[in-house]
Protein backbone atom coordinates (compact mmCIF):
# COMPACT_ATOMS: atom_id res chain seq x y z
CA UNK A 1 0.00 0.00 0.00
CA UNK A 2 2.74 2.37 0.93
CA UNK A 3 4.77 1.44 -2.07
CA UNK A 4 1.60 2.01 -4.26
CA UNK A 5 0.97 5.88 -2.39
CA UNK A 6 4.69 6.70 -3.49
CA UNK A 7 4.59 5.31 -6.85
CA UNK A 8 1.37 7.69 -7.69
CA UNK A 9 3.27 10.49 -5.93
CA UNK A 10 6.20 9.82 -8.39
CA UNK A 11 4.38 9.64 -11.70
CA UNK A 12 2.21 13.06 -10.99
CA UNK A 13 6.07 14.44 -10.00
CA UNK A 14 6.91 13.06 -13.62
CA UNK A 15 4.29 14.05 -15.53
CA UNK A 16 4.15 17.61 -13.58
CA UNK A 17 8.37 17.96 -14.97
CA UNK A 18 8.21 16.61 -18.13
CA UNK A 19 7.50 19.31 -20.20
CA UNK A 20 9.91 21.91 -19.15
CA UNK A 21 12.74 19.44 -19.48
CA UNK A 22 11.42 19.03 -23.17
CA UNK A 23 11.65 22.96 -23.07
CA UNK A 24 14.73 22.89 -21.55
CA UNK A 25 16.56 20.26 -24.14
CA UNK A 26 15.19 23.07 -27.26
CA UNK A 27 17.09 25.60 -25.06
CA UNK A 28 19.85 25.52 -27.29
CA UNK A 29 18.26 24.95 -30.40
CA UNK A 30 16.00 23.01 -32.40
CA UNK A 31 15.73 19.20 -31.96
CA UNK A 32 13.30 16.79 -33.83
CA UNK A 33 10.57 14.38 -32.06
CA UNK A 34 12.89 11.58 -32.29
CA UNK A 35 16.04 12.96 -30.84
CA UNK A 36 13.99 14.51 -27.79
CA UNK A 37 12.04 11.59 -27.09
CA UNK A 38 15.40 9.34 -26.85
CA UNK A 39 17.04 11.88 -24.47
CA UNK A 40 14.55 11.99 -22.22
CA UNK A 41 14.10 8.50 -22.67
CA UNK A 42 17.51 7.78 -21.62
CA UNK A 43 17.67 10.23 -18.75
CA UNK A 44 17.67 7.99 -15.49
CA UNK A 45 14.06 7.37 -13.52
CA UNK A 46 12.44 10.33 -16.19
CA UNK A 47 10.29 8.89 -18.42
CA UNK A 48 8.74 4.90 -18.27
CA UNK A 49 7.03 4.74 -21.74
CA UNK A 50 8.39 6.70 -24.43
CA UNK A 51 5.69 6.68 -26.42
CA UNK A 52 3.26 8.90 -24.26
CA UNK A 53 6.26 11.77 -24.86
CA UNK A 54 4.45 12.02 -28.44
CA UNK A 55 0.95 13.06 -26.36
CA UNK A 56 2.89 15.73 -24.52
CA UNK A 57 4.88 17.40 -27.49
CA UNK A 58 0.93 18.10 -29.62
CA UNK A 59 0.44 19.40 -25.88
CA UNK A 60 3.40 21.99 -26.18
CA UNK A 61 2.21 22.62 -29.70
CA UNK A 62 -1.60 23.43 -29.05
CA UNK A 63 -0.13 25.45 -26.18
CA UNK A 64 2.04 27.56 -28.46
CA UNK A 65 5.19 26.85 -26.23
CA UNK A 66 7.33 24.89 -28.95
CA UNK A 67 6.69 25.35 -32.81
CA UNK A 68 7.29 22.95 -35.49
CA UNK A 69 8.25 22.40 -38.98
CA UNK A 70 8.55 19.03 -40.80
CA UNK A 71 11.87 18.18 -42.78
CA UNK A 72 13.07 15.66 -45.29
CA UNK A 73 15.74 13.46 -43.28
CA UNK A 74 18.77 12.21 -45.32
CA UNK A 75 17.79 8.50 -44.68
CA UNK A 76 14.08 7.08 -43.68
CA UNK A 77 10.93 9.71 -42.94
CA UNK A 78 10.47 13.32 -42.65
CA UNK A 79 11.51 14.98 -39.36
CA UNK A 80 9.23 17.11 -37.26
CA UNK A 81 11.68 20.10 -35.70
CA UNK A 82 10.54 21.37 -32.53
CA UNK A 83 11.64 25.02 -31.21
CA UNK A 84 11.29 27.33 -28.53
CA UNK A 85 8.35 30.21 -28.82
CA UNK A 86 8.89 33.22 -26.70
CA UNK A 87 6.57 31.96 -24.46
CA UNK A 88 7.99 28.71 -24.28
CA UNK A 89 11.16 30.50 -23.17
CA UNK A 90 9.39 32.87 -20.27
CA UNK A 91 7.74 29.24 -19.39
CA UNK A 92 10.68 27.75 -18.98
CA UNK A 93 12.49 30.54 -17.03
CA UNK A 94 9.98 30.77 -14.38
CA UNK A 95 10.17 26.80 -13.96
CA UNK A 96 13.60 27.22 -13.27
CA UNK A 97 13.55 29.95 -10.91
CA UNK A 98 10.62 27.98 -9.09
CA UNK A 99 12.09 24.43 -9.29
CA UNK A 100 15.22 25.48 -7.81
CA UNK A 101 13.67 26.79 -4.46
CA UNK A 102 11.17 23.57 -4.51
CA UNK A 103 14.29 21.24 -4.95
CA UNK A 104 16.55 22.91 -2.10
CA UNK A 105 13.41 23.19 0.51
CA UNK A 106 12.79 19.82 -0.44
CA UNK A 107 16.71 18.39 -0.01
CA UNK A 108 16.57 20.58 3.28
CA UNK A 109 13.53 19.03 4.70
CA UNK A 110 14.25 15.24 3.47
CA UNK A 111 17.81 15.94 4.72
CA UNK A 112 16.83 16.84 7.99
CA UNK A 113 14.38 13.55 8.07
CA UNK A 114 17.13 11.37 7.42
CA UNK A 115 19.34 12.98 10.30
CA UNK A 116 16.92 12.16 12.47
CA UNK B 1 7.23 6.85 -46.11
CA UNK B 2 4.75 3.52 -45.99
CA UNK B 3 5.00 0.57 -44.11
CA UNK B 4 6.92 -1.53 -46.59
CA UNK B 5 9.54 -0.18 -44.94
CA UNK B 6 8.70 -1.16 -40.96
CA UNK B 7 10.12 -3.99 -39.72
CA UNK B 8 7.21 -6.85 -39.05
CA UNK B 9 6.73 -6.05 -36.06
CA UNK B 10 6.55 -2.58 -35.80
CA UNK B 11 3.80 -2.27 -38.56
CA UNK B 12 1.43 -4.46 -36.55
CA UNK B 13 2.40 -2.24 -33.48
CA UNK B 14 1.40 0.38 -35.70
CA UNK B 15 -1.94 -1.13 -37.06
CA UNK B 16 -2.77 -1.60 -33.15
CA UNK B 17 -1.99 1.56 -32.19
CA UNK B 18 -4.10 3.28 -35.58
CA UNK B 19 -7.03 0.47 -34.19
CA UNK B 20 -7.11 2.12 -30.57
CA UNK B 21 -7.13 5.28 -31.54
CA UNK B 22 -10.34 5.41 -33.28
CA UNK B 23 -11.73 7.44 -30.67
CA UNK B 24 -9.27 10.22 -31.20
CA UNK B 25 -10.65 13.32 -33.33
CA UNK B 26 -8.80 12.50 -36.80
CA UNK B 27 -6.35 15.57 -37.03
CA UNK B 28 -4.41 14.41 -33.59
CA UNK B 29 -4.85 10.75 -34.40
CA UNK B 30 -3.43 10.77 -37.74
CA UNK B 31 -0.35 13.97 -35.94
CA UNK B 32 -0.02 11.16 -33.48
CA UNK B 33 0.17 8.44 -35.82
CA UNK B 34 3.07 10.19 -38.20
CA UNK B 35 5.17 10.78 -34.98
CA UNK B 36 5.48 7.08 -33.70
CA UNK B 37 5.79 5.65 -37.40
CA UNK B 38 8.84 7.99 -37.80
CA UNK B 39 9.84 6.75 -34.16
CA UNK B 40 9.32 3.00 -35.39
CA UNK B 41 11.12 3.70 -38.88
CA UNK B 42 14.15 5.31 -37.02
CA UNK B 43 14.62 2.44 -33.97
CA UNK B 44 14.24 -0.16 -36.03
CA UNK B 45 16.08 -0.90 -39.06
CA UNK B 46 13.72 -3.61 -41.34
CA UNK B 47 16.19 -6.50 -40.70
CA UNK B 48 16.96 -6.25 -37.25
CA UNK B 49 16.07 -9.34 -35.42
CA UNK B 50 12.81 -9.76 -33.38
CA UNK B 51 14.67 -9.45 -29.78
CA UNK B 52 15.93 -6.10 -30.91
CA UNK B 53 12.09 -5.15 -32.17
CA UNK B 54 10.78 -6.07 -28.89
CA UNK B 55 13.18 -3.44 -26.79
CA UNK B 56 12.16 -1.15 -28.64
CA UNK B 57 8.31 -1.87 -28.68
CA UNK B 58 8.90 -2.25 -24.86
CA UNK B 59 10.12 1.17 -24.63
CA UNK B 60 8.05 2.89 -26.52
CA UNK B 61 4.84 1.56 -24.30
CA UNK B 62 1.30 -0.92 -24.78
CA UNK B 63 -0.18 1.47 -28.17
CA UNK B 64 -3.38 1.74 -25.49
CA UNK B 65 -1.22 3.60 -22.92
CA UNK B 66 -0.33 6.10 -25.53
CA UNK B 67 -3.74 6.96 -26.87
CA UNK B 68 -5.09 7.37 -23.63
CA UNK B 69 -2.27 10.06 -22.69
CA UNK B 70 -3.40 11.69 -26.49
CA UNK B 71 -7.17 11.60 -25.21
CA UNK B 72 -8.50 15.70 -24.49
CA UNK B 73 -8.40 16.23 -20.84
CA UNK B 74 -11.30 17.51 -19.25
CA UNK B 75 -9.66 21.03 -19.11
CA UNK B 76 -9.22 20.93 -22.95
CA UNK B 77 -12.68 20.39 -24.09
CA UNK B 78 -14.93 22.82 -25.67
CA UNK B 79 -16.96 24.94 -22.93
CA UNK B 80 -19.02 22.75 -20.89
CA UNK B 81 -22.42 24.08 -19.85
CA UNK B 82 -22.58 26.31 -16.92
CA UNK B 83 -24.82 28.27 -14.97
CA UNK B 84 -26.08 30.40 -17.35
CA UNK B 85 -26.58 27.37 -20.12
CA UNK B 86 -28.46 25.39 -16.91
CA UNK B 87 -30.82 28.96 -16.16
CA UNK B 88 -31.50 29.49 -20.30
CA UNK B 89 -32.86 25.84 -20.38
CA UNK B 90 -35.04 26.08 -17.26
CA UNK B 91 -36.19 29.54 -18.77
CA UNK B 92 -37.62 28.53 -22.16
CA UNK B 93 -39.21 25.41 -20.65
CA UNK B 94 -40.95 27.33 -17.94
CA UNK B 95 -40.36 31.09 -18.46
CA UNK B 96 -43.73 31.34 -20.26
CA UNK B 97 -45.43 31.42 -16.91
CA UNK B 98 -43.03 34.27 -15.46
CA UNK B 99 -45.31 37.27 -17.51
CA UNK B 100 -44.34 35.63 -20.73
CA UNK B 101 -41.02 37.95 -20.42
CA UNK B 102 -38.97 35.02 -18.44
CA UNK B 103 -39.04 32.91 -21.91
CA UNK B 104 -37.83 35.98 -24.01
CA UNK B 105 -34.81 36.62 -21.36
CA UNK B 106 -33.97 32.49 -21.72
CA UNK B 107 -33.53 32.96 -25.43
CA UNK B 108 -31.77 36.10 -25.43
CA UNK B 109 -29.26 33.33 -22.58
CA UNK B 110 -29.89 30.84 -25.76
CA UNK B 111 -28.10 32.92 -28.59
CA UNK B 112 -26.01 34.62 -26.90
CA UNK B 113 -24.11 31.09 -25.55
CA UNK B 114 -21.29 29.57 -27.65
CA UNK B 115 -21.99 26.19 -25.97
CA UNK B 116 -24.98 25.13 -28.41
CA UNK B 117 -24.66 25.50 -32.53
CA UNK B 118 -27.35 27.85 -34.29
CA UNK B 119 -29.02 25.00 -35.43
CA UNK B 120 -29.29 24.04 -31.53
CA UNK B 121 -30.63 27.63 -31.09
CA UNK B 122 -33.08 27.32 -33.47
CA UNK B 123 -34.60 23.93 -32.37
CA UNK B 124 -34.88 25.89 -28.68
CA UNK B 125 -36.32 28.52 -30.50
CA UNK B 126 -39.51 27.14 -31.86
CA UNK B 127 -39.92 23.89 -30.37
CA UNK B 128 -42.18 25.52 -28.65
CA UNK B 129 -42.11 29.51 -28.89
CA UNK B 130 -43.18 30.33 -24.50
CA UNK B 131 -41.99 26.92 -23.75
CA UNK B 132 -44.73 24.74 -21.38
CA UNK B 133 -46.79 27.63 -20.94
CA UNK B 134 -47.82 28.49 -25.03
CA UNK B 135 -48.11 24.16 -24.52
CA UNK B 136 -50.50 24.68 -21.47
CA UNK B 137 -52.99 27.48 -23.15
CA UNK B 138 -53.07 25.82 -26.75
CA UNK B 139 -53.92 22.09 -24.95
CA UNK B 140 -56.57 23.49 -22.65
CA UNK B 141 -57.84 25.19 -25.82
CA UNK B 142 -57.97 22.39 -27.72
CA UNK B 143 -59.34 20.06 -25.19
CA UNK B 144 -62.11 22.81 -24.05
CA UNK B 145 -63.09 24.00 -26.99
CA UNK B 146 -65.27 21.40 -28.57
CA UNK B 147 -67.09 21.00 -24.81
CA UNK B 148 -67.83 24.44 -24.99
CA UNK B 149 -69.23 24.50 -28.24
CA UNK B 150 -71.72 21.23 -27.94
CA UNK B 151 -72.76 23.17 -24.47
CA UNK B 152 -74.01 25.95 -26.17
CA UNK B 153 -75.15 23.67 -28.95
CA UNK B 154 -77.36 22.40 -26.12
CA UNK B 155 -78.26 25.56 -25.20
CA UNK B 156 -77.06 24.82 -21.40
CA UNK B 157 -77.10 23.42 -17.96
CA UNK B 158 -74.68 21.52 -16.01
CA UNK B 159 -76.42 17.84 -17.03
CA UNK B 160 -76.17 18.89 -20.41
CA UNK B 161 -73.00 19.67 -20.72
CA UNK B 162 -72.01 16.13 -19.17
CA UNK B 163 -73.85 14.30 -21.90
CA UNK B 164 -72.27 16.68 -24.55
CA UNK B 165 -68.67 15.66 -23.43
CA UNK B 166 -69.34 12.61 -23.47
CA UNK B 167 -70.57 12.29 -26.62
CA UNK B 168 -67.44 14.41 -28.23
CA UNK B 169 -65.30 11.68 -26.48
CA UNK B 170 -62.92 10.82 -29.57
CA UNK B 171 -62.32 14.86 -30.19
CA UNK B 172 -61.72 14.99 -26.27
CA UNK B 173 -59.27 11.82 -26.67
CA UNK B 174 -57.75 14.15 -29.78
CA UNK B 175 -57.26 17.32 -27.58
CA UNK B 176 -55.53 14.90 -25.21
CA UNK B 177 -53.07 14.06 -27.44
CA UNK B 178 -52.33 17.12 -28.72
CA UNK B 179 -51.75 18.88 -25.17
CA UNK B 180 -49.68 15.41 -24.59
CA UNK B 181 -47.45 16.09 -27.37
CA UNK B 182 -47.22 19.93 -26.68
CA UNK B 183 -46.09 19.16 -23.22
CA UNK B 184 -43.23 16.58 -24.23
CA UNK B 185 -42.48 18.63 -26.92
CA UNK B 186 -40.56 21.48 -25.24
CA UNK B 187 -39.50 19.04 -22.58
CA UNK B 188 -37.34 16.83 -25.62
CA UNK B 189 -36.14 20.36 -26.19
CA UNK B 190 -34.52 20.95 -23.34
CA UNK B 191 -33.07 17.65 -23.04
CA UNK B 192 -31.86 17.80 -26.70
CA UNK B 193 -30.47 21.22 -25.49
CA UNK B 194 -28.75 19.72 -22.03
CA UNK B 195 -27.14 16.51 -24.11
CA UNK B 196 -25.74 19.21 -27.15
CA UNK B 197 -24.02 21.78 -24.61
CA UNK B 198 -22.91 18.73 -21.80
Amino acid sequence: MEARISETAISQLRRGVLEFCVLALLRDGERYSYELVRALGDADGLVTTEGTLYPLLGRLRREGVVDTTWRESPSGPPRRYYRLTPDGQAALGGFVIEWTRFRDSVDALLGNGVLR
Amino acid sequence: MTTDTLHPLAAEYLARLRRAGRGLPPGRRRELLAEIEAHLSEAIDPSASDAQALTVLDKLGDPEAIIAAETPRLDELPAPRGTREWVAIGLLLFGGFIFVLGWFVGLILLWSSRAWTTRDKWIGTLVIPGGLASSVVIGLIAIGAPTKKICHAFNGGGQHCTNAAGQSTPSSILGVVVFALLVLAPIGTSIYLARRAA
